[in-house]
């Protein structure tokens, strides 16, 4: 759809962006005018821009952050380097996939969630307790993807490249590699949601700082204005990295957008 | 000799999979007996054994069948609640070109978050107790169904709409006998995805703004180390979430066997 001179990309980004900005206008102005403000119970665009000042040069935002992101990055690297190497040989191997698809499904349907006091408790508070619980969690969804991904790859591909007399390698970086990326980069932008579960579970847990604690603080002290900023960074955070995924996935694999859509 | 061999063939896939599965509870059990285990593991330390006598305790003494019901109630409520929001909404949005591209940031914004963020929020909204754990619950659910009723209904083949369009069909009867069916594979696929997050959101909802439920049980078992109810309510959940799957599965092969090809969604 066309609108004069506008391309359909800048209407449909026009229009989101003007649904956002009135969206906060009228919840600023409906708390201001219309309805009777209960801080206790909400707050408003205006308190929450002050808690944005305020977090931002105390620079308490940063450092919650910083204390979350640590474990994240560790745990999601342990799960890319267990995972992948795991699909693949459970794609490749057809015995190894017979043995471990039924216990890894099984496990990926339990709410491993729940076993977060558990690893805190055995782990404890800091780094390494987060880190093994945001393993768990992001791991599987890299498992089945490259799992799935290596399934993918058509035989026929195989066969050329054997007839044209390429070597095992030639086989894994020009023809599995290949197909099985996309899956894999859709699998991290599951695991990257499972992951931001994993931070804020065990913060909520048990933690005195980062980003997940700070939320159940502020929600706890009745600073709603901060709260509110502490839940709008984490929508940030999970929408550049799931959107950055997005983008990967369609710039890796142009030809995937028709069927994956 | 050869027979066995031939009947392992035929049943490898159900042999090996089952067999690690065994072997894995086995190793499991013998661990605490084969290594000493340092002090602090092994407080927390538990074995399939006491765990399966664990759950059967738990269900035969009727212990577990109110908190059972409890959570099943805030299953039911917010996915039902959740399909009644997002199917109109869907077929509109996917009908709708502008209101589809309002609501599009909000969305993705909402789909993209997990719902566990917003949970001290709802607590101080809804309060301690089950109507948290549904919200919870419907928020979760409500993306996936969303989304896919909309990616659905925009998908559908147009030739089908301007042929009935062209017979006089009104919105209201294009809605109900093209644009519906055509996406039902969709809407079920959305289905799937919402159940599994439904699941993730009773256990989360009750884990921290409950005092009932099956999740509140874990919570509270584990809050007093007791590891044995943690791995029975995980394996409950586990039952409950690998049964509804396969409920929907069959669901979607069944509708969807007069397709062509299979539709894939994400």
């Amino acid at each position: 759809m066309r609108f004069g001179v506008l391309s359909e990309r800048s209407v449909r980004f026009l229009l989101g962006a003007g649904a956002v900005t009135g969206f906060f206008l009228v919840w600023e102005f409906l708390l201001t005018f219309v309805f009777t403000f209960n801080p206790f119970f909400i707050t408003k665009p205006s308190l929450m821009w002050d808690a944005t000042g305020d977090l931002i040069l105390s620079g308490e935002l940063w450092k919650d952050l910083y204390i979350s992101g640590t474990p994240f990055v560790f745990g999601f690297a342990a799960a890319v380097v267990v995972g992948i190497p795991l699909g693949v040989v459970m794609g490749w191997r057809r015995r190894v996939a017979f043995a471990l698809d039924p216990f890894l499904t099984a496990l990926y349907a339990s709410p491993l969630v729940a076993l977060a006091p558990l690893l805190i408790v055995m782990f404890g508070v800091g780094i390494k307790g987060k880190t093994i619980l945001i393993f768990l969690l992001a791991v599987f969804p890299f498992i089945f993807n490259a799992f799935a991904g290596v399934r993918s790859v058509d035989t026929l591909l195989i066969n050329v490249v054997r007839s044209l007399g390429g070597k095992e390698r030639d086989l894994y970086f020009k023809v599995i590699l290949p197909s099985t990326l996309p899956y894999i980069v859709a699998g991290a932008r599951i695991a990257i949601g499972r992951g931001i579960v994993g931070i804020i579970v065990g913060e909520f847990y048990a933690a005195s700082e980062g980003i997940g604690h700070a939320l159940i603080w502020f929600g706890d002290m009745y600073q709603l204005g901060h709260m509110f900023v502490c839940i709008l960074v984490l929508m940030i955070v999970a929408v550049i990295f799931t959107v950055g995924l997005r983008k990967a996935e369609l710039a890796i694999a142009p030809w995937r957008t028709q069927e994956t859509r | 000799m050869n027979r066995y061999l031939s009947q392992y063939r035929e049943n490898e896939e159900h042999i090996l999979g089952w067999g690690f599965i065994v072997l894995f509870l086995l190793a499991w059990e013998l661990t605490p007996h084969l290594v000493a285990l340092p002090k602090g593991l092994a407080l927390f330390f538990t074995t399939p054994y006491h765990i399966a006598l664990k759950l059967f305790d738990m269900v035969t003494s009727g212990e577990v069948a109110f908190h059972f019901y409890v959570s099943g109630s805030e299953f039911v409520i917010g996915l039902g609640l959740s399909i009644l929001v997002a199917l109109p909404l869907g077929l509109v949005m996917g009908r709708f070109y502008t209101l589809n591209a309002m609501f599009d940031p909000f969305v993705t914004a909402f789909n993209a978050t997990p719902r566990l963020v917003f949970l001290p929020l709802v607590v101080l909204w809804f309060g301690f107790g089950i109507w948290s754990t549904v919200v919870i619950v419907f928020i979760g659910a409500l993306f996936p169904l969303l989304i896919n009723t909309y990616e659905g209904v925009k998908n559908v083949d147009r030739v089908l709409v301007n042929v009935v369009r062209s017979f006089g069909a009104n919105e209201w009867q294009l809605m109900k006998i093209v644009v519906l069916p055509n996406s039902m594979p969709y809407i079920i696929a959305g289905l799937r995805l919402a159940i599994g997050r439904a699941i993730l959101g009773v256990v989360v909802g009750e884990f921290f703004g409950s005092d009932q439920g099956v999740g509140f049980l874990m919570a509270e078992a584990a809050g007093n180390y007791i590891v044995d109810v943690v791995f029975a309510g995980l394996i409950l959940f586990m039952g409950i979430s690998l049964v509804m799957t396969m409920a929907v599965k069959k669901l979607e092969d069944r509708l969807s066997r007069w397709r062509p090809e299979q539709v894939k969604t994400f």
